[in-house]
């Protein structure tokens, strides 16, 4: 059973505040950064903190009946929770909401990342051709790409948010792929 | 010539990975969500321990017995009552 799930189980079971106070902080070491991209993602950056902070007490107040076995499971659960504080909070903005990220906040990013992990060789050369691929989509595409392949959503996720259907999601996906794949030969 | 999709989903794949874990970097817990978290557990906590004590403390009162509704008859052959 992965670590996270472990931690949840834990937290569900025990009874004490201070166990219970530990469990959770170790949680949300591992949640909250990535509850945080995704909210830093979703909404303006002036509001982005506040959001995250309905966001981790939505997850806190029903951790309890969260019954998945996997951290899969979960964390697409907590995307759910900030799915829906998202949307109660900023339905009525929705032109302040999708905030791409920045191609030269992406390279920094990358950066970081391999101070943790050293990049692999060649690793830069797929690397670049992703960020590449991204620069080049079509705007209607970029959105759709994001989500997918850097926050980590799933067809069903992405379906849910932007509200199209299953099928449309993944076929526009495959779409805006090959289209941009053809154009950066 | 353009890379197979495969090579090309698998690479945006690998720098969502970077993407990510770069920002965990960068963006390890606040304080103020480390405070937010120590907060809600002890109010779901005082909740919880609210309920339990007044489960634990309230008078066994059997359940009401079931009424046998008076509308239960009613249908076909049953008039209403005026």
């Amino acid at each position: 059973m992965d670590d996270l799930i472990q931690l949840v189980c834990a937290y569900q079971k025990t009874a004490e505040l201070d166990e219970r106070t530990q469990i959770a902080e170790s949680i949300f070491r591992v949640v909250e950064p990535k509850m945080s991209f995704f909210v830093f993602n979703s909404v303006r950056p002036s509001a982005a903190d506040d959001v995250l902070q309905e966001v981790l007490i939505g997850i806190l107040k029903s951790l309890q009946s969260f019954s998945g076995t996997t951290e899969g499971e979960f964390l697409k659960w907590c995307h759910g929770v900030a799915r829906h504080k998202i949307h109660d909070q900023y339905h009525t903005q929705k032109n302040e909401r999708f905030q791409p990220l920045p191609p030269e906040e992406i390279t920094e990013l990358v950066d970081l990342s391999a101070t943790v992990t050293p990049l692999a060789t060649g690793e830069w050369l797929d690397l670049a051709y992703a960020m590449k691929l991204l620069a080049e989509s079509k705007p209607e595409c970029v959105e759709y790409l994001l989500k997918h392949f850097i926050t980590g959503l799933d067809y069903g996720e992405i379906a849910e948010e932007l509200k199209v259907n299953y099928d449309a999601a993944r076929m526009k996906i495959g779409r805006c792929l090959e289209t941009v794949r053809e154009l950066v030969a | 010539m353009p890379r197979e999709p495969k090579q090309a989903e698998a690479a945006l794949q690998k720098l969502g990975q970077r993407v990510r874990a770069g920002w965990a970097k960068k963006h390890p817990i606040s304080e103020r969500s480390l405070a937010t978290v120590r907060t809600t557990v002890r109010e779901v906590w005082e909740q919880q321990e609210k309920e339990r004590r007044a489960k634990l403390f309230s008078p066994k009162i059997p359940p009401p017995p079931k009424k046998k509704g008076k509308d239960k008859d009613k249908g076909r052959g049953h008039e209403p009552e005026i």
